[in-house]
């Protein structure tokens, strides 16, 4: 006859899994043997499993009412200020006072400029000492009829947003330039004209002229991330170092980017010549930057411009620009290997010509 | 690579087994379309965040099950049980009339298809807060004692120390006693 305690013990061992096997066959024969004793040892454990159950219900949502301060706490302060009315007099000094002050950060924030040039390398490549390599002849020869007689100068890289020839890349990748072709995937050039630009954020759109010009043969299959991803995620990058495309992977390193330019991410990733304007995805298919440049002091910091500022800037663009930005994420349940294949296709090479 | 390729099948069986990382991904990532879309249908922020704290809550519970697996992607999940509490809410606060949602061509009949999962979520809160109940009701020391084996996960020895025992058996005899009043209450009344 088994005592109170025992069917407690038993119960609490059948639900932890901690019964013996001679253990567990006896309670199994038991239980078909004895429908008394099923009965009540069905309640014991069915109390023990709620028990549990409640527990770890109650912890959890403790847990979750914790993420949720913790994101409160996260919002960045604004910081309010107010402007009062004092005497005429107390507000002279303090114009003078704010005079002083504001001529005094202009002059640091040149200086910081100053120092920022010579930190921060922009990755637009510069052809002038690829002129001669084998591959460029070769290329030359083959495109001679679609190509302008001039050499190219520079190379960026751009990313499609929506399939009917608009595209992303940074600003500098195209300041100054006479014309600008993109390289299709098959090697084809169709030139482009600029729909709009932000020379702070380093952000310029552009419009393939040819109406017909498609990068693939569906709509964008990539969606842009609407907030700052945290650190340590995974990334993934394609651009045009060279005349191939390159892959590159890396993680978010700092939340803000150059000297805390909150309109940046730091990137831990490779970035080479070329790769100027490349995307930043995330393992789901969404874009939540692009390269913009590189720390010339350590191998691998580069900096990229958050999704957010391109959408700004697209948002800013008139209406009548006949933009269509993609809704839908088609690359969400890809492999890694299925993502770059598609991504392939809307990304491509800027060939920049300057006299 | 590895990082990256952390499928939504990972991140859920993470999230099933309590742990905040996984819980906090999930959490911030679908955070901001979901409280804005209830922000944009009436709803401050605070509701906002309620109704989506409860939608991760029914995403855990369903979790729990052996057999669970999404035939949809989290995000899509959450929002359609985000959306059908929130309307469940506005009915109840008759701030609109009891119909169904007027976007329902868009997102088809999904935003009620989980019904018994939100049902069932409701069904639980109330087992669970009636065994709280009868765990009051159970009087000291026995509320106390169970309270700390399986809600602050106490281990016997601690017990026996907090409630005087002189060792962990007369603990765990306490314990088995408790149980069965639990049980009695619980059950049968």
């Amino acid at each position: 006859m088994l005592t109170n305690q025992d069917i407690w013990q038993l119960a609490e061992g059948y639900v932890q899994g901690t019964l013996a096997t001679h253990e567990l066959n006896a309670l199994k024969d038991k239980l078909s043997a004895d429908e008394n004793f099923a009965n009540e040892f069905n309640e014991c454990v069915n109390l023990v499993r709620s028990l549990n159950g409640a527990a770890a219900h109650t912890q959890y949502k403790n847990m979750l009412g914790s993420i949720r301060q913790s994101r409160k706490t996260v919002v960045t302060p604004t910081r309010t200020i107010s402007l009062k009315a004092y005497y005429w007099r107390t507000a002279a000094i303090a114009a003078g006072m704010a005079l002083l002050t504001s001529l005094t950060t202009y002059k640091v924030v040149q200086n910081n400029n100053d120092k920022m040039a010579s930190q921060y390398s922009v990755l637009r490549r510069d052809l002038e000492k690829y002129k001669h390599s084998q591959n460029q002849i070769i290329k030359n020869l083959k495109e001679q009829q679609s190509k302008p007689a001039a050499e190219v100068r520079y190379t960026g890289t751009g990313f499609a947003l929506s399939n009917d020839g608009f595209l992303v890349t940074n600003y500098h990748v195209i300041d100054g330039a006479d014309s600008f072709y993109i390289q299709n995937r098959e090697g084809r050039y169709f030139k482009a004209d600029v729909v709009g630009f932000d020379k702070e954020s380093d952000i310029a759109v552009l419009k393939v002229d040819d109406k017909k010009f498609r990068f693939g043969k569906t709509e964008v299959p990539y969606t842009f991330a609407d907030d700052k991803r945290k650190l340590g995620t995974r990334i993934y990058t394609l651009g045009f170092p060279q005349d191939e495309v390159v892959y590159n992977e890396g993680y978010i390193s700092a939340k803000n980017g150059y000297n805390g330019d909150p309109a940046q991410y730091q990137l831990e990733i490779p970035a080479y010549p070329g790769q100027s304007g490349a995307p930043i995805m995330d393992a789901r298919g969404n874009i939540l930057a692009m390269i913009t440049g590189k720390q010339t002091e350590s191998e691998g910091t580069t900096y990229a411009v958050s999704s957010a500022s391109v959408m700004k800037l697209i948002q800013s663009l008139p209406k009548d620009a006949g933009l269509h930005m993609p809704k839908a994420n088609r690359m969400s349940h890809m492999t890694l290997e299925q993502q770059i294949d598609k991504l392939e296709y809307y990304t491509c090479s800027i060939k920049v010509y300057k006299k | 690579m590895q990082g990256l390729l952390h499928t939504e099948q990972v991140l859920l069986a993470d999230l099933a087994k309590g742990k905040r990382e996984a819980t906090e991904q999930i959490y911030n990532q679908h955070y901001p379309v979901i409280t804005k879309w209830i922000q944009n249908n009436g709803g401050s922020e605070d509701d906002a965040a309620d109704v989506y704290q409860e939608a991760m809550v029914i995403l855990y519970e369903k979790s729990q099950d052996e057999n669970f697996r999404l035939s949809c992607k989290i995000g899509t999940y959450l929002f359609a049980i985000g959306k059908h509490l929130w309307y469940k809410k506005l009915n109840r606060q008759q701030q609109m009339p009891a119909s169904l949602p007027d976007d329902a061509e868009n997102d088809g009949r999904l935003d009620w298809a989980y019904e018994d999962d939100v049902n069932a979520h409701r069904e639980r809160e109330l087992y669970y807060s009636q065994l709280n109940v009868a765990l009051e009701q159970l009087g000291e020391p026995c509320s106390s004692l169970l309270k700390a084996f399986y809600q602050q996960d106490k281990s016997m020895q601690e017990i026996a120390e907090q409630f005087g025992y002189t060792n962990t058996d007369n603990a765990k005899t306490q314990k088995y006693k408790c149980l069965a009043r639990l049980r009695k209450l619980f059950y049968k009344g």
